[in-house]
């Protein structure tokens, strides 16, 4: 159980506060609603360059990360297609200068030509370094516009090509704060060894008088249902063929969101799960196959990806592969097998909760969801899936029409 | 009035305190050391042997013999192993590393016993059948295939060759035909061989309560397990590299993958804690000099580092950066420059204070939670032979090193003619 305190200001801005004494560190964590659905299609990339550029100095304060080093603090950020999370940690003692820099930066950016300018070459570096210049390191700039027609989803936080990143403007990046980082649109938590009342004065002093924002962006469509097999081939210098295969899944908030995670469990969790003892040690098909969702907030993507024994073909391992599914559409799972996923997730579940930076990033990503205390249903939640939810949720998602597949071969 | 452009006050962070394990000699000679913290329900224990590859006469048998373990027993078949684990939501880890070996379980305190008992069936009586061989050679030889594919791979590789030579310990890889080679009979011998109670250390971690210790004592401290002897480790021959610049073509390369180091000295020497604090300075944090002038400034990399790397008998220092292709030439000047400016130049004291802090928050964070204390046992295990008080010492000369004495440590140990380079690019940069 995570105990929590929560409390709003009156711009819109959420805090909640989990006092945890095991620990002389806290972590501030302050996620802004804000990933790469909610990007233009023309400039994607556009989240996570900002990202960079939020380092970049703001209005009051020159240089970011060098206060947090003199504080004896830490501190880094992602992006991903529905969030963009930052989160410090630092001694108690120096909770304050999280405050300072944190809201300075909610306040305005500095917005420096050549702080734009080196970003740009940074993440293009990082676009390099990540996606082209890795042996299949572009599948996800392949697959997500497979599976993706009109859904924002359908390119990666990187964006869909170095050519966005490196012709933004200063005006495009200007604008891209004012309609998406806020008060209202962000969500604080701090987790350590703190008073919740000593954190409402720090926050009313240092967030309070930040205006609320008019927090405006594109519409993002809803992916009409998939109902035809989609399929891509190409040809790379890799040294194995490697196949993708793509479900349309449910939303986070759907009910069948944990016994759709299980599912994947099932087939690809741990070594005694079926994909690695049917297909990789007993009919010896594949050297690696693995099966996960992408967990994203509207609805994801349930993946399949394998690397097949060499002189087996692609055509051969999908075929073993759809079998597999079948198998779990048409048999009850047994409870044991339920049984035991289950504890494989409560256990993965309850580790994540040893750290206090972990803590903070879910209890701001389930408050964003709806309700902070959300993290504290999840387990039960998964208990609660019944094998025919299993067989129920495969019929639904493992079928032709629902697939896409990429046959990734070495040239 | 909030006066934003004024930095909070700051309280410098005075104390570290490493506090110890507590450590408990069982019945049969083995060490255990317990580190009984946190407060959630979760627990580790690492087994520790003296059986790296240092050890082994032939490439990825100290690998295979820890890998292997878990796929069969007399009594349980790989299946049956990996199902017991998975049924009570504990994760387990083997493997080889270049001086030590570990076997490791993750486990709920609430599963500790069956998680246990199967880990002690696992180490001491594996059989490496041979069909689970095979399947390992298969599924291991293509990934490390795809693992070559890699400019960063090829760059470490290149680069270590050439720091301690392609057949010292140190120094030497193992490419995907060696896997054809290894043979049931070899995992066995060195099975028997290191893996015993007598060369076997154990580091129980987590929220434990007497029981649990009490667990791990019966299982593993009782009677003697095992016919490994006591190794305390081998003589390896020093190698006398000649080369100080490393090319490796790699036409299609987008990035160019570069290291440039040195061989240098173990976490023992007087010189260590400065030298760290000196690479720290130099790329060892977001606000260094390298990350400062290469990414921040110049924009030529996603991120640029330096690094203190230690083994049991050496350590290198290496700073390792991929950069935009075109960018190679005046990546590795930039190195040279920032290297020679910690020579002539003393560090300022507002620099001096920022990487100061820095340091003692990564002290603090290096013993948050259980977990994190028991890395930092593992290692003053590895490298340290347990003294207690290397990280306190090492905090007080952190707080205590003056501008003139990192010059001094960054000419000693950093002259440019020592330093090999490795560059994997598309075309040679020497």
């Amino acid at each position: 159980m995570v105990n929590f305190d929560r409390f709003s200001l009156d711009n819109g801005l959420r805090v909640i506060v989990h006092k945890d004494t095991s620990t002389p560190l806290v972590s501030v964590n302050l996620l802004y609603n804000v990933g790469s659905k909610h990007e233009h299609p023309n400039r994607t990339g556009f989240a996570h360059l900002f990202e960079h550029l939020m380092f970049g100095g703001s209005v009051n304060i020159p240089n970011y990360d060098e206060p947090i080093e003199l504080a004896s603090g830490m501190n880094n950020a992602f992006t991903s297609t529905d969030i963009t999370n930052y989160f410090i940690t630092l001694p108690k003692g120096n909770i304050e200068t999280a405050f300072w820099l944190e809201s300075d930066r909610m306040l305005s950016l500095a917005f420096s030509q050549k702080s734009l300018d080196v970003q740009k070459s940074v993440v293009i570096e990082e676009f390099n370094q990540r996606y082209l210049n890795q042996p299949y390191g572009d599948v996800w700039l392949l697959l997500r516009p497979l599976a993706y027609r009109v859904h924002s989803y359908r390119w990666p936080t990187i964006g869909k090509k170095p050519a966005h990143i490196s012709s933004a403007t200063l005006d495009e990046v200007k604008s891209f704060f004012y309609s998406n980082y806020g008060p209202n649109n962000a969500i604080l938590c701090i987790t350590g060894n703190v008073e919740t009342d000593k954190i409402k004065a720090l926050s009313q002093k240092w967030f309070g008088d930040i205006p609320k924002r008019n927090i405006v962006r594109p519409d993002i469509a809803k992916e009409p249902k998939q109902t035809q097999q989609r399929r891509l081939e190409v040809k790379r210098k890799v040294p194995f063929n490697s196949i993708y295969i793509a479900f349309h899944m449910c939303n986070k908030l759907h009910p069948d969101y944990p016994a759709t995670d299980l599912l994947s469990d099932i087939l690809s969790n741990g070594k005694s799960s079926r994909f690695f003892q049917s297909l990789v040690k007993q009919q010896q098909l594949f050297n690696s196959i693995d099966a996960f969702i992408t967990g994203d907030i509207d609805e994801g993507l349930f993946v399949i990806t394998g690397r097949p024994v060499d002189g087996v073909s692609l055509a051969q391992a999908e075929k073993a592969v759809f079998a597999e599914l079948k198998q779990l559409s048409q048999e009850l799972a047994d409870d044991y097998e339920l049984r035991k996923v289950k504890n494989r997730f409560e256990s993965t579940f309850t580790f994540g909760l040893t750290s206090a930076t972990e803590k903070a990033l879910n209890l701001c990503y389930h408050e964003l969801l709806g309700d902070a205390n959300m993290l504290n249903q999840v387990v039960k939640k998964y208990r609660d899936v019944t094998p025919n939810d299993i067989k129920r949720v495969a019929n639904e998602l493992f079928t032709q029409e629902n697939s896409s597949v990429l046959h990734y071969i070495a040239e | 009035m909030t006066f934003r452009n004024q930095a909070p006050p700051l309280k410098l962070q005075g104390n570290f305190k490493f506090t110890p394990p507590q450590i408990l000699t069982m019945p049969n000679g083995c060490k255990l050391l317990v580190v009984s913290q946190g407060d959630v329900d979760v627990c580790r224990v690492d087994l520790l042997f003296n059986a790296g590859s240092r050890y082994q006469n032939q490439k990825l048998v100290a690998n295979g013999t820890f890998s292997l373990m878990s796929e069969g027993t007399a009594k349980h078949t790989s299946q049956q192993i990996s199902e017991h684990f998975d049924y009570w939501g504990s994760f387990t880890g083997f493997g080889a590393d270049k001086d030590y070996a570990k076997a490791t379980a993750y486990s709920l305190t609430k599963h500790l016993d069956p998680t246990l008992d199967m880990m002690h069936e696992i180490v001491t009586c594996p059989l490496y059948p041979v069909d689970e061989l095979n399947e390992w050679k298969r599924r291991r030889k293509q990934s490390l295939a795809v693992e070559l594919e890699k400019a960063s791979t090829k760059s470490r590789i290149g680069f270590f060759n050439a720091l301690y030579g392609e057949e010292h310990p140190y120094g030497a890889f193992a490419i995907p035909s060696d896997f054809e080679l290894i043979e049931q009979n070899s995992l066995m011998h060195y099975h028997k061989q290191f893996v015993g109670s007598k060369n076997c250390t154990i580091v129980l971690s987590g929220r434990v309560s007497d029981a649990h210790i009490a667990k791990v004592q019966s299982v593993f401290g009782s009677d003697s397990w095992g016919d490994a002897g006591q190794s305390n480790g081998n003589q390896i021959a020093e190698h006398q590299g000649n080369e100080q610049s490393v090319f490796i073509e790699k036409v299609d390369a987008l990035q160019s993958s570069i290291r440039v180091g040195r061989k240098l000295f173990t976490r023992s020497h007087p010189d260590y804690p400065d030298l760290a604090v000196v690479s720290t300075i130099l790329g060892g944090y977001f606000g260094s000099r390298l990350m400062k002038n290469i990414r921040e400034d110049k924009g030529y990399t996603y991120g640029i580092g330096s690094y203190f790397l230690t083994f049991k008998d050496s350590g290198a220092l290496v700073i390792s950066t991929e950069v935009g292709e075109q960018f190679t030439q005046q990546t590795l000047h930039e190195i040279t420059k920032e290297i020679k400016l910690l020579q002539n130049e003393p560090v300022g004291q507002d620099e001096l204070l920022r990487v100061q802090s820095y340091l003692m928050g990564e002290a603090l964070r290096s013993v948050n939670g259980p977990f994190a204390i028991a890395d930092n046992v593992l290692s003053l295990f590895y490298f340290n032979n347990l003294d207690f008080e290397f990280y306190n010492n090492m905090v007080n000369l952190i707080k205590s090193i003056t501008p003139n004495r990192i010059m001094e440590i960054a000419n000693k140990w950093l002259q440019v003619d020592d330093l090999v380079r490795c560059v994997v690019a598309k075309s040679n940069p020497f």
